[in-house]
């Protein structure tokens, strides 16, 4: 079971709001390559799990993930925090508005609501480990994106931590592949 | 009912009465009686946390205990099925 600690994971200071900017961001919470995602997937799949590290490194990673959707949701609080209707209406993100106010809500920047058909989980570990090489790719290169949205060094600071975790999940879930790979060639499994 | 799952068990249940006794003070942050409740079973808790971490390895990773391995890692997971 999980505990909650009252600290981010990284700090996340926004001294400036940018409706804009939120809404881009917005994706990585309830997205499809988003940190909701992440964390349900390696969640759901570490059930099916074959070794004690691939268990660990699944359970592990998908709570950091949590982590990461708490500081991308205080990102885009921070980012609406107190804007004047008008200001959206200014912007052009006054749909969001129209929808939830200045709420953090899991959907992607186009308002699209998260859904797990973003995710799989599958008995076949292979299959899981490969999805999750994937989707840590696909994190970090929305990160990348994100990253050259903005020079505000406030929102560049937590995002490029961001990017920097999703690599380390990437070389984790590599080696992972490898252990499950070593541990089924010697049970002969094909 | 092994000792190691006999005694898991009785934290498990001491945790619940603290989670239980948090969402209640969540809503009642001046009620007395349940603080005072509430330091009881965390000293219960913690004792028998001690006792399980020492005999069976750790619970959290805040545990370290006094090995050359990684011990976290080790099974059963919580969703294994006793072997
Ligand atoms: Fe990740």
């Amino acid at each position: 079971m999980w505990y909650y600690e009252k600290k981010t994971q990284y700090p996340v200071r926004i001294r400036k709001p940018d409706p804009r900017m939120a809404i881009n961001i917005l994706t990585q919470y309830g997205g499809p390559n988003g940190e909701l995602a992440a964390s349900l997937r390696y969640l759901s799949q570490r059930f099916s799990m074959p070794t004690k590290e691939t268990k660990a490194i699944l359970n592990d990673i998908g709570t950091e993930e949590l982590a990461h959707l708490e500081m991308i949701g205080s990102m885009v609080h921070q980012l609406m925090d107190k804007v004047s209707p008008q200001e959206l209406e200014k912007l052009h993100v006054d749909t969001m508005y129209a929808v939830h106010g200045r709420a953090v809500f899991p959907s992607d920047s186009n308002g699209v609501p998260f859904t797990a058909a973003y995710i799989e989980s599958m008995e076949d570990p292979i299959a899981n480990l490969n999805e999750d090489l994937a989707a840590e790719q696909k994190a970090r290169a929305t990160y990348e994106y994100l990253l050259k949205m903005t020079d505000d060094p406030d929102v560049i600071d937590p995002l490029r931590f961001l990017r920097e975790r999703e690599v380390v999940h990437y070389q984790r879930f590599g080696e992972a592949l490898r252990i499950v790979q070593e541990t089924m060639g010697k049970k002969k499994f094909y | 009912m092994d000792e190691r799952t006999n005694l898991l068990e009785q934290i498990m249940a001491y945790d619940f009465v603290l989670y239980d006794l948090q969402l209640f003070l969540d809503t009642h942050p001046s009620d007395g009686n349940a603080l005072r409740d509430y330091k009881m079973a965390l000293e219960q808790s913690e004792n028998l946390r001690r006792q399980y971490q020492a005999k069976y390895g750790p619970l959290t990773t805040r545990y370290l205990p006094n090995t050359t391995c990684w011990q976290w890692v080790n099974d059963p997971w919580p969703w294994n099925k006793e072997a």
